[in-house]
């Protein structure tokens, strides 16, 4: 009997005390998030080698995990971290999910030291800023790359009472290249078959061809017409018809103003508005515009339209996307004997109502780099130090051509590749870790460049962009009006794909369905951020 | 005949064995079982009740470097926004919707099922039909959704019929007048099969004996089912039935089920509480204090409903919950 009672007593105990670890068991974030490491501020008095204490930096990132993991394989990128003496410790972050990852981090205290998300103009971003979860960057000064690198316009006007909180990840020089970040591309196999003999060059030349080919389905699969990636990008094309300042990039924040009857007003809710609309319902009530647009997901959307299911795709990251995401993973597998580029097409920015080629038009950027509250200055300078290696020619340089001498030669000031093979597989991380910093993906778009492996693509990529530069213009903007911070602006959004595919399925006809949802904009404030923004623009001197 | 319903039998019989003593000396008596049950107590003063200090942050605004308890505090603010916000007014009206109608198509069919189940006479279909139906409840809504999304594409099942009938090919996921029932039809689909089992049990517990006097006596089938079938049945109905409308808004207005589905076309139609403070925290960025303040309505709502149902519940003669 006594026995018993002493092995209760046991089993009680040790149900007590895995209660007790697991509710000690769920500390991992915090390991990670707010901890400095193997740092030791004071453990080091050398003045010869400022790198010489090693330093855990803990970085969400996308697939962080898998691309850390890399590092081990890749000669570079070890080389870089080793110079600035840091090892990484991932913090995983899916597309899926890193935007509430990162929010309940936030509010939890556990932000890795860096980590990686697309936030400016955010209601979050800007408690970040103001309530001291992100640490603001050092005087740039002692970074001669980063400081250059925040003379850009749009990068300089991030900042928040002269300080700035975040790098962001620069993607082109000028808003002219965002015409890269929402491309249609059109199936010019089927347009042929189909009896179309010249490539679209107005709204009303890339129906008829769209037409032709939903009508005749050449190859009998039941072709849609156009269809994207995902339905966050139908704003960067349907509103290029008259209205292109009106393009977001979906975040709901990054709206642009524009002067309309002497005021400053969103240009969504232009005049030019209604025309747009009312093209894009035509477009989807003549059958032109794939009827599940609003189901797509990604990479169904790819498989659509290579297996010629789809007779064009609106879809974002340019001809870099075109060639992974189309030609790699798909199209060399699916047609080995047929060239991609001669079956498919980029549509050149049609010709609108106005007479003019308008594109896309958002920053010049996408995602930031932020950092926590809780890292010290002595890590905040070894991280700045490394952003500002990447930044530098020489950083830039290695991790896109590589080894000098192995992987390429200089010869009468241009570079020639010399690596045969693939430099992604070679060096498997020194993209992730460019990135980390800055995309600069418009080192990509010129023939001397292996990231677009495919040598055609890349011709027309080169091309494209050349064009774009010579025949198109950006209208005008002011940028700062975008930036500016007001009561009910800072609440304010406006996620104008969502409006736009509401109206696309509706049955209603456009205008009275356009009308009530201005007014529901009304309703949340939207004369109340009008008046606000530009009561601040005249105090500002902004005409 | 109420008497081979054994729930409350024991309750009864435990009661009037019971020798009158005092807590405490119960307690001692049974210090190991009540050992037993501390680790419980505190699992769920750490996890369920310790968290409930967050509730606070309804009459705050959030403050990330002060956190939930160093955050100030604003009164009824949030709570008044909530009464001028168009987006909360249209998500609390679907969920009201939403759940009720699910009540109301899905309660009444997992009975029904079990019932034409125990009705089968061939023991082998009962089982190939119960497995059947019960195999989707196992399936995550977010492959579910991809399978339904599907069915009801341009290319897909769904609109091949409506085509070959001369109709017109629409997706009725995306149509504002199709969708809720789409939602209804898709959930009892779901889970018919899993709520049937604790009625299949309830029924499995009815003496067969009852049946067979029935029989001798001449009751046919439907007398059957009404005079001995449902009494038996009836004091599981009242609890579950409790027990479903106490998580009417959560369960109801499923999270899972709606987010996978949705898409902006139809959010006037099948955007719920728990769809709205989704997006607006995560996606827009709202104030986590807000957004606090809107499941804390959310709430105080399924307390009334649970209150209404247990009420409910004792005048139709059944115990209740409490």
């Amino acid at each position: 009997m006594h026995r018993k009672k002493i092995m209760t007593l046991a089993l009680c105990i040790t149900l007590f005390a895995s209660v007790l670890t697991a509710c000690g068991g769920g500390n991992n974030g915090k390991g990670q998030a707010g901890s400095n490491g193997e740092t030791s501020p004071n453990s080091s008095n050398s003045t010869d080698n400022p790198y010489k204490d090693p330093m855990t930096i803990s970085l969400g990132f996308w697939d962080a995990d898998a691309e850390i993991a890399n590092l081990e394989k890749d000669p570079i990128a070890k080389q870089v971290l080793e110079k600035f003496n840091i090892t990484l410790k991932p913090v995983n972050l899916s597309w899926d999910d890193y935007t509430q990852k990162i929010q309940m981090w936030a509010a939890s205290g556990q932000l890795p030291d860096i980590f990686a998300i697309d936030a400016v103009g955010t209601q979050y971003q800007r408690k970040w800023v103001n309530q001291g979860v992100v640490k603001a960057l050092p005087d740039l000064s002692k970074y001669p790359n980063l400081a250059k690198y925040f003379e850009s316009p749009d990068i300089k006007g991030l900042g928040v009472d002269g300080k700035y909180y975040t790098v962001p990840r620069r993607m082109f020089p000028s808003v002219d290249w965002s015409a890269l970040d929402r491309m249609v591309f059109y199936r010019w196999d089927l347009a042929q078959k189909a009896g179309i003999t010249k490539e679209p060059e107005t709204w009303q030349e890339f129906e008829a061809m769209l037409d032709a080919i939903v009508k005749s389905d050449p190859e009998g699969k039941h072709v849609t017409g156009l269809t994207t990636t995902t339905t966050k990008m139908l704003g960067g094309f349907f509103w290029l018809y008259g209205n292109p300042v009106a393009t977001s990039d979906g975040s709901g924040s990054d709206f642009k103003w524009i002067k309309e009857d002497g005021k400053f007003i969103p240009a969504v809710f232009s005049k030019n508005a209604l025309p747009a609309l009312q093209n894009m319902k035509n477009m989807y009530e003549k059958g032109l515009i794939d009827p599940d647009i609003a189901l797509v997901k990604p990479a169904e959307s790819y498989d659509n339209f290579v297996a010629g299911k789809a007779a064009a795709l609106l879809s974002g990251g340019g001809f870099i996307n075109l060639n992974s995401d189309m030609y790699e993973k798909r199209w060399k597998t699916a047609y080995p004997d047929k060239d991609m580029t001669e079956s498919v097409k980029a549509l050149k920015p049609l010709i609108g109502p106005d007479g003019e080629r308008s594109h896309s038009i958002f920053k010049t950027y996408w995602s930031e780099s932020y950092f926590s509250n809780k890292i010290d200055d002595k890590k905040m300078d070894r991280i700045m130090a490394l952003y500002d290696y990447v930044l530098s020619p020489e950083g830039k340089d290695l991790l896109t051509y590589g080894i000098e001498g192995v992987d390429y030669k200089l010869e009468n000031g241009q570079k020639v590749v010399i690596e045969k093979g693939s430099l992604n597989e070679k060096y498997p991380a020194s993209r992730f870790l460019k990135n980390l910093v800055a995309y600069e993906t418009s080192d990509s778009y010129n023939m001397d460049n292996p990231t677009i492996a495919n040598e055609g693509i890349r011709k027309e990529a080169v091309d494209y962009i050349d064009w774009i530069q010579n025949n198109t213009k950006v209208p005008e903007y002011d940028i700062r009006l975008t930036y500016m911070s007001t009561p009910t602006k800072d609440k304010f959004t406006v996620l104008d794909h969502d409006d736009l595919l509401k109206i696309m399925l509706s049955k209603e006809p456009v205008e009275s369905y356009w009308n009530s949802i201005v007014n529901d904009y009304k309703a949340k404030g939207l004369d109340k951020m009008i008046e606000e923004v530009n009561e601040k623009a005249k105090e500002q001197g902004i005409e | 005949m109420a008497d081979s319903v054994t729930t409350r039998t024991p309750k009864r019989s435990l009661k009037t064995l019971a020798p009158k003593q005092s807590l405490g000396k119960t307690i001692l008596q049974y210090k190991y079982f009540y050992l037993m049950v501390l680790p419980v107590l505190i699992w769920y003063a750490l996890f369920s009740y310790a968290p409930m200090y967050g509730v606070t942050l309804a009459f705050k605004t959030f403050n990330y470097s002060e956190g939930i308890l160093g955050s100030p505090w604003v009164g009824l603010e949030n709570f008044q926004t909530l009464l001028t916000d168009p987006d909360f007014r249209k998500a609390f009206w679907n969920t009201v919707i939403i759940s009720l109608m699910k009540l109301v198509t899905h309660f009444p069919m997992p009975i029904i099922l079990a019932i034409v189940l125990y009705e089968f006479s061939r023991t082998k279909m009962k089982r190939f039909f119960q497995t059947i139906l019960t195999f989707p409840h196992f399936i995550s809504w977010v492959v579910l959704s991809g399978i339904i999304i599907n069915i009801l594409s341009k290319d897909g099942i769904y609109n091949q019929i409506i085509m070959l009938f001369g109709g017109d090919p629409n997706s009725p996921l995306v149509d504002e007048s199709a969708f809720r029932p789409v939602l209804y039809i898709t959930h009892v689909w779901r889970e018919i099969g899993w709520d049937s089992i604790i009625y299949l049990a309830a029924l499995a517990g009815i003496n067969p004996e009852l049946f067979e006097a029935a029989e001798v006596d001449g009751a046919n089938r439907f007398r059957r089912l009404l005079n001995i079938a449902w009494p038996g049945l009836k004091s599981t109905v009242a609890v579950l039935l409790i027990l479903q409308v106490g998580q009417l808004l959560t369960q109801g207005s499923s999270f899972e089920q709606i987010f996978n589905l949705y898409s902006s076309p139809v959010y006037s139609v099948a955007d719920t509480i728990d769809t709205y403070i989704y997006r607006t925290s995560f996606t827009i960025g709202g104030d986590f204090g807000y957004m606090t303040a809107v499941g804390v309505v959310k709430s105080i709502i399924s307390l009334i409903l649970l209150w209404a149902a247990n009420t409910f519940a004792k005048k139709m003669g059944e115990e209740g919950l409490y």
